[in-house]
């Protein structure tokens, strides 16, 4: 026997109650019953947000957040069948809808991202890095990358300024964030269009920063050869230590 | 392997490294919900595979939605399918639920109307997942709070999919309770109404009486003395299964959680004489 069109109907009676809360007639419930389904589905959702965002959540009152999750999981066709991934979906909606203008909070997309950024990369699949050797020159020599990182850009500095202060700064800020091998611990650095270019640089081509430290020289406007191998070099030692650069090419040190 | 009689408890991040070092709670085998593990990294990664490496392993899946009017999703049928293979995992079950709606994921548990119509179209998906997975499912009764458009009984309808599917029963004795408190039917009676041949597990938990004639299934309390009594009930009138204890949260007192462990192992030796393989 096929699904009849009548059960089917019912079954999504109810989901859509739970979905957004609004009263719709079902029959055969018991009275007084049925919203704890709605009360516990919008819980799931609600815990779920609160702590993927905690930064957001705290820059807000309560209601306006609530208000922000309410209208989400309401209009919105949740897609992901783990629910983990859902705080992307929710960035994704109220970013496609420009929810920080309407709010007067014009960091909002910029916030939720970065609290995304930080889970995405905490539980991104383990991902092989290759061979790779500590000892090389940092200039001439090819890098092997941790694999699971992202270089992300923001306009707010949401990274490094309380939400208060992030308005007053805005501009062209860059992020790496990373996953420590060791620890699974995701560190973030804030980088100059420089280092942010360099390394977008390493990214794309895999090739070492002598093949496009000419460029880099032309961008900085830098004349002086050894300060800007010391300033590149600087940077990659900084990443080698923190274990974002993993280490050298075995062929190409 | 998971042996029958052996008594398990759910792999839950907030005790996952007291589980795998086995200092307080020492169960014979884990279980976790596939999808708060597939397709993640880093030391979530590391932890499952610790704990899947020292334990047998079952999985309690979260969001199949066997009772879903919409198409199953077939894509992550396919990744559950490499996920149970690649960690081994002996027993798979779902909820005999639905937890998506209009193409839309709910994230809990709703329950699907009792009616035969109902029965044929979830009894046509599970084989459908059935064939997919390669091996046969079990599907849980769930805990409900009031009825939808019910037809026929609970008890029929629960029957009727399982044998019309040709699968499993994992039977949740705290659910029975629950059922049973909040509806005011006979839990006992309704045991004896279960195809108790076909059931591959049991689930018990504690749960939270939120309202006079309502209780709420929050696998956060203590297993209540009333739960123990009906599942030595069920014990006795069955062949030995593994059983699991649902604790998702309120972890504070372990010594309390590993001691329901041991109330349970203590009950189905006294009505299942089988030999425990404790994990290596």
């Amino acid at each position: 026997m096929k699904l009849r069109s009548e059960t089917a109907e019912i079954q999504e009676f109810l989901g859509k109650y739970c979905k957004t809360g609004e009263e719709v007639s079902i029959p055969g419930i018991t009275d007084g019953r049925v919203h704890h389904y709605r009360r516990l589905v919008y819980n799931v959702v609600k815990n779920t947000m609160d702590q993927a965002f905690p930064i957001t959540v705290s820059s807000m009152e309560e209601e306006e957040w609530n208000n922000l999750v309410h209208e989400f999981f309401a209009n919105h066709q949740a897609t992901s069948t783990q629910i983990w991934k859902l705080p992307y979906e929710f960035y994704q909606y109220h970013f496609s809808r420009d929810t920080g203008s309407k709010l007067e909070k014009p960091y909002l997309g910029d916030l939720l991202y970065f609290e995304w950024a930080e889970i995405k990369i905490h539980t991104m699949p383990d991902k092989d890095a290759g061979d790779f050797i500590n000892e090389g020159n940092p200039i001439t020599g090819r890098f092997v990358l941790n694999p699971e990182h992202e270089l992300i850009q923001l306009s707010y500095p949401v990274h490094i300024h309380p939400v208060t202060k992030v308005e007053e700064n805005k501009g062209s800020y860059y992020v790496l964030l990373f996953r420590h091998p060791d620890t699974g611990n995701v560190k973030f650095l804030d980088l100059s269009i420089l280092h942010a270019f360099m390394l977008t640089k390493v990214q794309e081509t895999g090739d070492s920063i002598e093949k496009f430290k000419g460029e880099i020289a032309r961008i900085a406007n830098v004349e002086s050869e050894k300060f800007l191998d010391e300033f590149l070099s600087d940077f990659v030692l900084k990443l080698m230590d923190r274990k974002m650069i993993l280490g050298y090419h075995p062929n190409f040190k | 392997m998971i042996m029958e009689g052996s008594v398990g408890i759910g792999l839950r991040r907030d005790i996952a490294d007291i589980i795998i070092s086995s200092d307080i709670i020492h169960p014979d085998f884990i279980e976790f919900a596939p999808e708060n593990w597939m397709g993640i990294g880093g030391y979530w990664n590391k932890i499952r595979q610790h704990a899947v490496d020292k334990y047998p392993v079952t999985c309690h899946g979260l969001s199949l939605s066997l009772g879903s009017p919409e198409d199953l999703d077939w894509k992550f049928v396919k990744e559950l399918k490499t996920f149970l293979d690649e960690n081994k995992v002996e027993i798979y079950s779902e909820h005999l639920s639905y937890t998506k709606s209009n193409n839309a994921h709910l994230y809990d548990l709703l329950p699907i109307p009792f009616r035969e119509d109902a029965v044929d179209h979830v009894a046509d998906r599970i084989r459908r997942v059935q064939d997919k997975l390669g091996r046969q499912i079990a599907i849980e009764n769930v805990s409900y709070y009031t009825p939808v458009a019910a037809e026929i009984s609970e008890s029929q309808f629960i029957t009727s999919i399982v044998e019309k599917a040709d699968c499993k029963l994992l039977l949740d004795v705290n659910n029975v309770y629950v059922n049973a408190f909040n509806h005011s039917y006979d839990a006992r009676a309704f045991i004896d109404q279960m195809p108790l041949d076909k059931v591959a597990y049991i689930h018990m938990a504690g749960h939270e009486q939120v309202e006079e004639d309502l209780i709420i299934d929050t696998h956060g309390e203590p297993i209540i003395d009333p739960v123990y009594e009906l599942f030595e009930y069920t014990v006795k009138k069955m062949n030995p299964v593994p059983v699991l204890l649902e604790r998702d949260y309120n972890f504070q007192d372990l010594p309390s959680i590993a001691e329901e462990l041991e109330k349970l192992r203590s009950i189905i030796k006294r009505h299942w004489e089988v030999a425990h393989e404790t994990a290596k």
